[in-house]
């Protein structure tokens, strides 16, 4: 009797469990369509460790933007909700995103608790250490209102790289998003898991080995595959490149990034955290 | 012939006449003639040999440079399309 009673306590407790990191991934899929309409503005310190710049730090007046795919989210990714933190001065939920498989960077996004928009993100190295990372040191009293445009994932891109690339092994849950042509001869092809950005690049010339960087010799070009993931992955994911045609690659060029258009915003128009989105 | 027939063609073979003078200048300026014809035609394939190796090793340059594979880009060219990759604003 006592055992049974255990065991469904602990059933119950997995149950709540499940239902709570449902509700987190509702809730922060809910804040990231509301951040396709409102943003929030100030001062913003942006600091980007990978790839190595000059001056790893710079201000800014808004968030800069994450292309979020919330479908891709929701299928590489486990989310759950961390507590409360103060951001800015105001009070933010922390969301943990931890990929389901393989090595891809994890993130941390800070949504404002009352705007229900994100006051912070960060994208972090295996070890914990950030890699990207965007803060509100202050903000304005009001958000601004704004119009993000989400393309659609393109119909056929993805089979349509792997001809055009045959043998390339894409890490698990990574999509094609777009590609564009190079001045000097080849293509880049954006990548996304939901969150995290790759590029792959067809070009005449190879590029020197360096950290989130593989390069591979096909035929009589190259191919790089870029991004932050474990060096072993990304020479994987190019080590049977063979030779292939990108010319079927060419009806998908010119796939514009999103675009946004901004205006003023005198009155906000917040919305309640527990709104529901469809990935 | 005699010892004095002897004496007398000695006497005669030690002692040069125009003949000889003439014959020795002739066959002097034919041989310096000869030496000169053989002196340029040295120099001119001396030199022919010159060009032909600096046009070799012209050649053998030029192969190089052209077929030899580019070489490769910085790091910071792969970086470059990964921060476009990103959007603006990072």
């Amino acid at each position: 009797m006592r055992g049974l009673v255990l065991g469904t306590a602990l059933v119950g407790l997995l149950v709540l469990s499940g239902a709570a990191d449902a509700s987190g991934a509702d809730d922060l899929l809910a804040a990231l369509k509301q951040a396709r309409t409102l943003e929030a503005r100030g001062t913003v310190e942006v600091t980007v460790l990978f790839p190595p710049r000059d001056l790893p730090t710079k201000t800014a007046g808004a968030l800069p933007r994450v292309p979020f795919r919330p479908g891709l989210i929701t299928r590489n990714f486990n989310i759950s909700r961390a507590g409360q933190e103060a951001v800015a001065g105001r009070t933010t939920t922390r969301f943990e995103l931890t990929p389901k498989v393989g090595q891809a960077a994890r993130w941390t996004l800070w949504i404002d608790l009352e705007w229900n928009i994100p006051l912070a993100y960060q994208e972090s190295f295996p070890d914990g250490t950030p890699a990207r990372r965007a803060v509100f040191q202050q903000v304005s009293a009001q958000p601004a209102r704004v119009k993000v445009a989400l393309p659609a994932l393109p119909q056929g891109l993805r089979p349509a790289v792997l001809a055009a690339l045959p043998g390339l092994r894409l890490p698990a849950g990574i999509q094609p998003v777009g590609v564009r042509s190079r001045p000097n001869g080849g293509l880049e092809v954006s990548l996304t898991d939901g969150v995290n950005v790759f590029a792959l690049v067809t070009a005449p010339r190879g590029v020197r080995a360096a950290p989130g960087i593989a390069s591979r010799k096909v035929g009589g070009g190259f191919v790089w595959l870029v991004g932050n993931l474990p060096q072993n992955v990304l020479e994987t994911a190019l080590a049977k490149v063979g030779r292939g045609d990108t010319a079927g690659l060419g009806t998908f060029l010119k796939v514009d990034a999103s675009k946004v258009q901004t205006s003023p915003a005198p009155q906000p128009a917040p919305q309640p955290a527990s709104q529901k989105e469809t990935p | 012939m005699t010892d004095h027939d002897l004496d007398t063609l000695f006497a005669h073979a030690r002692a040069p006449t125009p003949t000889d003078s003439g014959a020795a200048e002739r066959f002097l300026g034919r041989h310096r003639a000869r030496q000169a014809q053989q002196q340029g035609s040295r120099q001119r394939s001396l030199r022919a040999g010159w060009v032909g190796t600096l046009l070799a090793s012209a050649a053998v340059v030029a192969g190089v440079t052209v077929l030899r594979p580019a070489p490769e880009l910085p790091a910071s060219a792969a970086y470059g399309v990964y921060q476009r990759a990103w959007g603006d604003g990072w």
